[in-house]
């Protein structure tokens, strides 16, 4: 043939030559690294969520103590006159003693007995908190005094973890909490049907609890204080952020201005999280007097963190409307600013919506700043209904995580991967809904 | 709160306002609309502004200036009074302006016009905030401190008694170390992860692992620190640090680096893809013309065409991973250490701003001012960063554009 | 089955590079090419023209697998060269595209030196064995390509940063490089200023002498100046194939006769 081809193309198409077979198998190796690469993300997301769910599944499922309890009147009630005043001062060890009789007598009636069970291993079995709550119940209907009701209390958190598999006879040698009688009690008990296991709901509604009843801990106070929180990212960073985009994309000259704002914006969504935190600290608790730990200072910060990212969004769903549209109503003489809220706003609008809700999942998750302004602070108090509740002091979600994981009871670990479970669900409803609007309303031009 | 009832009382006058302005330039009309220069709406929602504009702003005078400490917050109906009467003034000052010439559409689109610039101008107040109140209490610190000590001291002991000493290279360095094991983690991962999905995976392969890589992105920080606290560090400590007789410690950098790279993987693979998707088909129709194969393709043209801008994107990743925080703190430990050993639990910057401001701070003392020269730090080195890598990113795009 | 004897028994002096029995090509539901059949002469210089969207590309693209990168498209019927079915399950699509080099409608120079642009084909494919070697396939395709005294003192400067005439003879090059048989061009003159679309011309002539070249365009009096050859497609359909003066002078169906003459297209 010429002098321009040479050997190697003259061998028929059929036969792979060396070099071809060797320049194959990098491509297979490298396509390989690659699906590596997916698989390793993909096996680190079910690890992370497995272990997650794993952990965390405890957390909905509680033992409960199941007993009529004899509510004695001279114990509750010395006057026997059914004031709730004069009840009030009853003090809550007194309904401690009454939930301990009804345990003796829930024990004599069973038919094993436990050799070396100590009154220790008895009084121990139920949570501190079974008292506290007891004396709820009676002080909200004062009637109940003197009559034998059914009560649902808490058991200790050692012998729920028993049931959960967490401990076991021969840790609790080891446990000066728990002891292998009291477990071989809990045993009879369950068996008895005294002890159940069954949905745990107050771990929803309940507010916190302290480091010795990990059994009574909830979520309760850290969701509302989370929704307050996103209640005033919602109302500032959206019209905030929706003006800002408007002014930056439509109208805002190109100048030095615009220029610094526009590297400003880009800059901040960039900046650590925690540095917000810093800022919160200064500015709204230390220069402005704000309290601690309240949501209105979380939000105000989450506002100020989400906002790059509602205008980078918000600013991409205005580009995405073809020029013509402003063209088409500037063309019947229409105003500027008339195109853009006629016309260009309401096209932008589902796109705007998802960039908002994302963001809002960001701040919904995000943890470090809020550490800095007192989220961590152990609340017992629901705060009240907004606007006032804004101020109270709460918790939030993530750092009520963050909490229970400094903790040193191992089932606060399981409280922990609970309420990430909780926090999981609601992102994934959120970003289930931006995608929803996204294919709802997605439009090309 | 009378301020807040002023506020309402004033709300309710603008609605009046409203109400009232576009009767009075009906009015003015006479028989025919369409003598109005503007519609009546217009002229409405012009006085209605006018109405609630001062009123919003002495609100926002009045906490400011409680704020500072320069009014008593017991004056309430004083700064209440001043609103309400802001609102009557311009209410009549609106109503006063309404004629048939009156260019009240023009008029309600300049206030919308500041409206929008002012919310524009947030951005830039937060930053200025940021740098302020940094700079603000750093200086205190350094009042306090040798900024000398600060940044070239090789130990990190505060002490509540005082005589701490505040040296920030321990954090520095923890920082830094479990950021490059990170980066070493999620670079080539999370690249390859994007060429694989934009080079090679078939639509259906795509259509489930891109959202999976996606979900990695949308989990919160806390949730891989409490990943890293109960299951990778004792998993490390169990398997690799006890065996091989390297450390007792659950967690270590080694645990809070494989964290953060797993939470990376997405941001870089998600930047790459970008970044890969931007160099145009034609090159890769050249290559593969001549004879490459895909993987040469990539790795011949395609990268290297991409190159800037994946280098921008593994420097905005590391800015990231210098100011993650949640992993950190529940992950690598709070000793201050300096050692080569990955299996030993160190301490970075973010962790030690958490533990100087949480729990009940003495802002006069240096043990506590020093997180804010800590922040300080982070906000510059991350800052640096990102400007770089922007620079670089947008120099990048503007090539294929 | 097909073999070689019956190739080189084949139509006048000249070999057959290239023949297409009964291809069909589907762009998922889209029917792109009904049922091709052709046979390409080698030291020809062969001109597929056609109105936009009839297929002369796809069916371009066909003869090197390049659809093979488009996800959707699936390909019936056989194309061989030099007797061989490149479609068969044994057939390397790198090796092939080796063998049958392209040049793109858009001059598409890699962001790297000229050198290296006209060098990558042989490197990887491995056609010097050193150094010197290497060196004298670049000079050689660069003067195949028309370029050399253009660019022989700036061989290490960005191949971006030439003309658009010349990045287009640098991709040329560049495909000349490999030592490929047959040369795809796929409208290599539509984004170049007449100028430049000369010289491109000219060099097509020149590469004649060694290559089979299929060129598709979209422009009849290119077709007229540089082909021997002129394929006339239609709705994915070869309408006429024949001498390139028979097919200008008395075209034998009435849509290319109305094509030439401009009442369609």
């Amino acid at each position: 043939m010429t002098d321009m081809s040479n050997h190697a193309s003259r061998i028929s198409l059929f036969e792979v030559d060396p070099r071809t077979r060797r320049r194959n198998a990098a491509e297979k190796r490298f396509r390989a690294y690659g699906a590596t690469a997916i698989c390793i993300a993909v096996i680190a997301l079910v690890l992370l969520v497995g272990t997650i769910l794993r952990d965390g599944s405890g957390a909905f499922r509680q033992t409960y103590l199941s007993m009529p309890v004899a509510l004695s009147a001279e114990k509750l009630d010395p006057k026997g006159n059914r004031d709730p005043a004069e009840m009030s001062k009853v003090l809550t060890l007194a309904y401690g003693r009454v939930l301990d009789d009804a345990l003796d007598a829930a024990v004599a009636q069973m038919d094993t007995q436990i050799e070396g069970l100590s009154e220790k291993d008895m009084t121990g079995l139920v949570s501190k908190e079974a008292s506290a709550q007891l004396r709820d119940r009676v002080l909200a209907d004062p009637e109940l005094v003197g009559q034998t009701v059914d009560v649902n209390v808490l058991v200790n958190g050692r012998i729920d973890g028993y049931f959960k598999g967490r401990v076991s006879k021969e840790s609790a040698e080891r446990d000066s909490n728990t002891s292998p009688q009291q477990l071989m009690l809990a045993d009879a008990l369950a068996e008895d049907g005294v002890l159940v296991t069954r949905f745990n709901r107050e771990f929803i509604t309940n507010p916190d609890a302290s480091d010795q009843r990990p059994e009574a801990a909830g979520v309760g106070i850290a969701i509302l204080g989370s929704l307050y929180m996103m209640l005033v990212v919602l109302f500032l960073s959206v019209p905030i952020g929706v003006a800002a985009s408007i002014y930056l994309e439509e109208f805002a000259p190109k100048n030095r201005l615009t220029d610094i704002i526009e590297v400003n914006i880009s800059n901040l969504a960039a900046v650590p999280s925690i540095v917000f935190g810093i800022l919160g600290l200064a500015v709204f608790i230390n220069f402005a007097g704000l309290p601690q730990s309240a949501p209105i200072v979380g939000g105000l910060v989450l506002t100020l963190m989400t906002l790059p990212t509602i205008i980078i969004s918000t600013r991409a769903a205005l580009k995405a409307v073809p020029p013509s549209i402003r063209d088409a109503a500037l063309g019947v003489g229409a105003s500027k600013m008339q195109s853009v809220f006629h016309h260009v706003l309401p096209l932008a609008m589902p796109g705007i919506m998802t960039g908002t809700i994302l963001g809002l999942a960001q701040a919904l998750g995000e943890t470090a700043p809020l550490l800095l302004i007192g989220m961590v602070a152990f609340v017992r108090e629901f705060p009240a209904a907004p606007p006032e509740g804004l101020f109270d002091p709460a918790s939030a979600l993530p750092v009520q995580v963050y909490n229970w994981t400094q903790r040193s009871d191992p089932a606060f670990v399981e409280r922990a991967s609970g309420a990430i479970i909780i926090l999981l669900i609601f992102l994934l409803c959120m970003n289930l809904l931006a995608i929803f609007l996204r294919r709802k309303f997605e439009r090309r031009w | 709160m009378p301020l807040s009832w002023a506020l309402i009382a004033s709300l309710l006058l603008a609605v009046a306002g409203y109400l009232i302005g576009r009767n009075r330039a009906l009015g003015a009309a006479g028989p025919d609309v369409r003598m109005l220069h503007s519609r009546p709406t217009y002229h409405g929602v012009s006085v209605a502004l006018t109405t609630f504009g001062p009123a919003a702003v002495i609100v926002v005078l009045a906490l400011l200036l409680r704020m500072t400490g320069q009014i008593d917050p017991t004056t309430g109906g004083v700064a209440g009074l001043a609103v309400l009467g802001g609102a009557i003034l311009g209410l009549g000052w609106g109503i006063s302006r309404i004629g048939a010439d009156f260019q009240a559409r023009s008029a309600v689109e300049r206030m919308v016009m500041s409206v929008l610039i002012i919310c524009s101008l947030i951005a830039i107040a937060t930053t200025v905030g940021i740098v302020l109140s940094l700079i603000f209490e750093t200086g205190s610190f350094f009042q306090k401190y040798s900024w000398h000590e600060f940044f070239f001291g090789l130990e990190w002991t505060p002490r509540f008694d005082g005589n701490s000493r505040l040296g920030m290279l321990p954090l520095l360095w923890g920082t830094l170390y479990i950021s490059f094991i990170a980066l070493v983690v999620a670079v080539p991962i999370g690249l390859f992860a994007a060429i694989y999905l934009s080079e090679y995976a078939s639509p259906r392969i795509r259509s489930f692992a891109k959202p999976m890589v996606e979900l990695l992105a949308g989990i919160p920080t806390i949730v891989y620190g409490l990943f890293a606290l109960i299951t990778v560090g004792p998993m490390l400590r169990d398997w690799i640090a006890q065996p091989l007789g390297l450390g007792n410690s659950a967690s270590s950098v080694l645990t809070a680096g494989l964290v953060m790279g797993i939470m990376l993987i997405p941001f870089v693979s998600s930047l790459s893809d970008d970044i890969i998707n931007a160099v145009p088909q034609s090159l890769r129709d050249a290559a593969l013309g001549l004879g490459s194969t895909p993987s040469e393709t990539v790795r011949q043209v395609v990268l290297p065409a991409a190159l800037p801008g994946i280098v921008g994107a593994v420097l905005l990743a590391a800015s990231r991973a210098i100011g993650e925080t949640m992993i950190v703190v529940l992950g690598a430990g709070a000793a201050a250490t300096m050692s080569l050993n990955p299996l030993e639990a160190m301490t970075t910057i973010t962790v030690k701003i958490v533990s100087q401001l949480t729990g009940d701070n003495d802002f006069s003392s240096p043990e506590t001012l020093v997180a804010f020269a800590l922040g300080l730090t982070l906000f510059v080195i991350t800052l640096c960063l990102n400007i770089v890598a922007l620079i670089i990113v947008r120099k990048y795009r503007e090539q294929y554009e | 089955m097909y073999d070689t004897t019956r190739t080189e028994s084949a139509v006048s002096q000249q070999d057959i590079k290239i023949s297409a029995r009964n291809v069909q090509v589907y762009y998922g539901e889209k029917h792109a090419i009904k049922d091709v059949n052709v046979e390409i002469l080698d030291k020809t210089v062969t001109a597929f023209i056609g109105p936009s969207g009839c297929g002369k590309s796809t069916f371009l693209r066909c003869i090197n697998r390049m659809n093979d990168t488009i996800d959707i498209a699936r390909i019936e019927g056989e194309i061989r060269i030099d007797g061989d079915d490149i479609y068969d399950r044994r057939v390397d699509p790198v090796q092939l595209r080796a063998k049958v080099g392209m040049v793109f409608q858009k001059p598409n120079p890699f962001p790297k030196s000229i050198f290296d642009n006209v060098a990558y084909g042989p490197r990887i494919h491995g056609l010097a064995r050193n150094k010197a070697e290497l060196d004298e396939i670049v000079e050689k395709s660069l003067r195949g390509a028309a370029l050399w005294s253009e660019v022989k003192d700036r061989l290490h400067e960005p191949g971006t940063g030439l003309s658009g005439g010349q990045q287009q003879r640098l991709c040329i090059a560049r495909a000349v490089a490999t030592a490929p048989e047959v040369l795809l061009m796929d409208e290599p003159c539509s984004a170049l200023d007449p100028i430049a679309t000369g010289q491109v011309e000219e060099l097509i002539d020149q590469l004649r002498e060694q290559f089979s070249v299929v060129i598709v365009t979209h422009s009849m009096q290119q077709a007229a100046r540089v082909s021997q050859k002129t394929a006339f497609f239609h709705l994915g359909n070869l309408v006429e194939y024949g001498d390139t003066d028979d097919i200008f002078t008395k075209p034998s169906d009435s849509r290319t006769e109305a094509y030439i003459s401009g009442r369609i297209g």
